[in-house]
């Protein structure tokens, strides 16, 4: 293979996997949200929007390190959770039916977003870049990699794995699956619903919320990505099976090569009616997904 | 009338969910105007089968015939047209609409809808026409109950197969329920479904013991009440 | 539990019709010596147009269409590029109205099983991909640059139709959308919708067929939705894919959700109030997002009913006689 071949592949490799576990990552935050307490959150990519501005905000801003900044941002997620939890998210709890009324009260908070951040960010600039977590550059065979991307690869990889870890084995992580599974027998076994739906929801979104930080760190970015990333979100989690990490997880990375390998051979638009379509078959013919419990 | 004519013969019907045999190989038959029972524990496949009939679930293997027609893959409304109705095990009615509104929307689609006066005959004798504009989701359970078998019979059906039509119900209430359905055996035909023999003894002509999926006996009431096989292993355990 | 026994007035009478008929004729004559007004008037007709079908399919049915607007979409473009082509523009409406319909029952067709969340989600992607579809088959629909200076229609040959004229062909369909709606609602029909949002199963159960039943609704309700889109390009002049996205959609769900689902005027009432809004607003759509967003939560968690919904008492089709006497008073 010649050196110019061997730089595209290398090239598609490293983009899928950055851009597939920052899929991963948002589209586990919102499986996780929808598989505890029912609520598809369809302003998954405002929120993924909201912490990547903020890191603008903080690095370029008021010139906070960058790892700091992220730290900070990740941090913000959970009081603004808990407040969304407080206002909005708690009177549902118990009405049956209640993921349509999320999905479309998600919806409206997605339009209140949108508007917020056309009037502020919008104003301010139509591309953001942050300035990098590290600096320098690696050598991968013939590719010149950044040193920034292959740390965000590396923390989000990292955050995928911990995250995996503490569903798994951690208490609090199974007590999160316990009421996936089955609410009213969790709640026999004497754990906390309510607490754990808040813990659930608060950690979905700071899940959002890193990958919305670690994407701005590796690329630069504007304000439509919002929309994109939501139905891709969406996507993953409808074709990997609303609930189940595991299919966020895999479908995440599948749609992150599969945008890295399509965007060098045809246009985005061509991409997005493909997972478009993708997500359409699933809905009708596997409503469960591909990695259903 | 063929007073002895099959209306509902059911063959080899068996349901699996997943690892579970809900139903295994069961046959069943009835004639017009013979009350049929169906008792068993709870978890014994009454309801499964009964979903099986009514169209709401697919058996894996086996075929019911009705009035002659066989139902294979037939949906729940076809069914329903053809004049086979069920009641649930848990009262469902349409709790925001009156009832004169649910029964409104009962012969909206009926096989054949009961004219305006029959309708009131119907609801006279159930003992709830004076409750007609009330929010059906305000009534007592027994009212709904009574709601319930107004709204299946101004669809006039051939088979009616009740769901435990007597859950949750007061022992005066149970009373009534049963003198109500001893007269509803002489408008149509019906099918009872319960878990304990004290309604089924009084109305039944035979009935079908389930257990664990399978036909455990079948008889008349007086004969599953002797028969030491339904002693042992059902009977002896329940307040029948 | 406490009971209602109150029986409600019907919905949909003929004394507020003829009140609305009126008011609708009578608006763009009052109006035309203002063209601004007129301007918001002849929008907000439309979108009362828009609400009757978005009430059929939500209010009545249950269903939460998000492609509604995709299909007015549908609809419009087809009818600019016929005219376009030399048809004259009465033929090209029904044809352009009746292509939305059909292509809003076959999209909507395999989503008919899904339930709740899964179907609105569906609708939301098949929006999605209309509206993708707009920006990139350009060659019928100049992509997003959009397709200007549509003329309105002429009467049969010759001038276009005078702005006043074609205001009140506006106040004609807007009127019209509101009869047909009640004629269906007060049809069996409607009593079929009312009882398969309430509870499926159990309208199956009684013999009601609620898969034929929602695709004729889908079929009536992209109808409205074509013929409003036909309508809404020679007014506006200017149509691009954003005229029709998933916002729009959205905009007049919530014209159904916040004046009250399942009555007949509470989504007229949401589409006089939120269409001018929405119009003077255009320039300051950021405020528009926000204040939009605002309602949408409001609605979803104050007010279920929505304004005409009375807060929670779902709303009553005249009750047929059956032979029983209505109830006396209240017993317990």
């Amino acid at each position: 293979m010649s050196t110019a071949n061997l730089i595209i592949l290398l090239s598609t490799i490293s983009t899928g996997l950055i851009l597939g576990s920052i899929f991963a990552l948002v589209a586990v935050g919102v499986t996780i949200v929808y598989g505890s307490i029912w609520m598809p959150n369809a302003a998954n990519g405002q929120l993924f929007v909201l912490a990547a501005l903020f890191g603008w905000t903080m690095t370029v801003g008021w010139g906070i390190h960058p790892a700091v900044a992220a730290l900070l941002v990740i941090g913000l997620s959970v009081p603004l959770s808990y407040a969304l939890e407080f206002l909005l998210i708690r009177r549902f709890y118990d009405v049956p039916n209640r993921n349509v009324s999320y999905f479309v009260l998600s919806l409206g908070i997605t339009q209140i977003l949108a508007g917020i951040f056309s009037f502020t960010y919008g104003r301010w600039s139509d591309q953001f870049q942050l300035p990098p977590l590290v600096g320098g550059i690696t050598f991968i065979g013939p590719l010149p990699i950044a040193n920034n991307r292959l740390m965000v690869l590396a923390l989000a990889l990292a955050i995928l794995a911990a995250l995996f870890a503490l569903l798994r084995f951690h208490r609090y992580g199974r007590a999160i699956r316990a009421v996936f599974q089955n609410r009213d027998a969790a709640a026999l076994r004497g754990v906390n619903v309510r607490a754990s739906y808040s813990l659930s929801f608060a950690l979905g979104n700071a899940v959002i919320f890193a990958g919305g930080i670690l994407f701005a760190f590796a690329y630069s970015f504007d304000l439509t990505v919002a929309w994109t990333m939501s139905i891709t979100a969406f996507a993953i989690m409808i074709i990997g099976g609303p609930g189940s990490v595991l299919g966020a997880l895999i479908i995440g990375m599948v749609f992150g090569f599969t945008q890295a390998a399509v965007s060098t051979v045809a246009s985005p638009t061509i991409a997005a009616f493909s997972y478009l379509g993708a997500m359409l078959l699933i809905l009708l013919f596997k409503p469960s997904g591909l990695f259903a419990r | 009338m063929n007073q002895r004519a099959i209306l509902l013969e059911a063959r080899a019907i068996s349901k699996r969910f997943g690892g579970v045999v809900a139903l295994k190989n069961i046959d069943l038959t009835q004639h017009r105007g013979e009350t049929l029972g169906m008792i068993g524990p709870n978890g014994s496949g009454k309801t499964t089968f009964v979903n099986v009939i009514s169209g709401h679930t697919r058996p894996n293997s086996g075929s019911v015939a009705f009035d002659g027609t066989a139902l294979a893959g037939s949906s729940p409304f076809q069914i329903a047209k053809a004049g086979l109705t069920r009641t649930y095990q848990a009262v469902r009615v349409f709790g925001e609409l009156t009832v004169r509104e649910n029964v409104a929307t009962a012969l909206v689609d009926a096989r054949d809808p009961a004219p305006p006066e029959t309708v009131a005959e119907i609801a006279d004798w159930l003992r709830i026409a004076h409750r007609f504009d009330s929010r059906a989701g305000g009534l007592t359970l027994m009212e709904q109950r009574q709601l319930e078998l107004l709204m299946r019979l101004v669809q006039r059906p051939k088979l009616m197969m009740l769901d435990e039509p007597v859950g949750g119900l007061s022992s005066a209430e149970v009373r009534t329920m049963i003198a109500l359905l001893s007269e509803l055996k002489a408008r149509c035909t019906i099918f009872v479904i319960e878990h304990t023999m004290k309604v089924i003894r009084e109305l039944a002509d035979k009935v079908v013991v389930l257990m664990a999926g399978e036909k455990l006996a079948e008889g008349p009431p007086a004969d599953i009440l002797a028969d030491q096989r339904v002693i042992d292993r059902y009977l002896g355990s329940v307040d029948a | 539990m406490k009971q209602d026994t109150t029986p409600a007035k019907p919905s949909g009478g003929a004394i507020p019709l003829a009140i609305f008929a009126v008011a609708a004729f009578a608006l763009p004559v009052v109006l035309s010596g203002n063209r601004y007004f007129a301007f918001i008037a002849g929008v907000t007709l439309i979108h009362v147009l828009w609400a009757c079908g978005m009430n059929l399919l939500y209010g009545y049915g249950g269903l939460m269409p998000l492609m509604f607007a995709g299909l007015a979409g549908i609809s419009a473009y087809t009818v600019v590029d016929l005219t376009a082509a030399g048809w004259s523009f009465w033929l090209a409406l029904p044809v352009g109205a009746l292509f939305a319909s059909v292509a809003g029952t076959v999209l909507g067709l395999p989503s008919l099983r899904l339930k709740g969340f899964y179907f609105t989600l569906c609708s939301l992607v098949i929006q999605t991909v209309i509206t993708l579809a707009f920006v990139y088959f350009a060659g019928l629909t100049n992509g997003d640059t959009g397709i200007s200076q549509i003329p309105l229609p002429s009467a049969g040959g010759g001038q276009p139709l005078s702005a006043l004229s074609y205001d009140l062909v506006l106040s004609a369909a807007a009127v019209l959308g509101v009869v047909v709606l009640v004629l269906i609602v007060r049809s069996a029909l409607g009593r079929r919708l009312i009882a398969i949002r309430e509870d499926d199963e159990l309208a199956g159960m009684l013999g009601i067929n609620v898969t034929g039943t929602k695709l004729i609704a889908f079929f009536i309700g992209s109808l409205f939705a074509g013929i409003g889109g036909a309508l809404y390009a020679p007014y506006i002049g200017f149509i691009s894919p954003r005229s029709f996205d998933v916002l729009i959609s959205m905009n007049i769900w919530l014209m159904v959700a916040f004046g009250g689902r399942g009555t007949i005027w509470g989504p007229v009432i949401g589409a006089l109030l939120l269409a001018p809004l929405s119009f003077l607003l255009q320039e300051y759509y950021t405020v528009k997002d926000v204040l939009y967003g605002l309602l949408i939560i409001a609605v979803i968690v104050l007010m279920p009913a929505g304004i005409a919904g009375g807060f929670g008492r779902t709303p009553r089709l005249p009750a047929p006689d059956l032979g029983v006497s209505p109830q006396r008073g209240s017993s317990k």
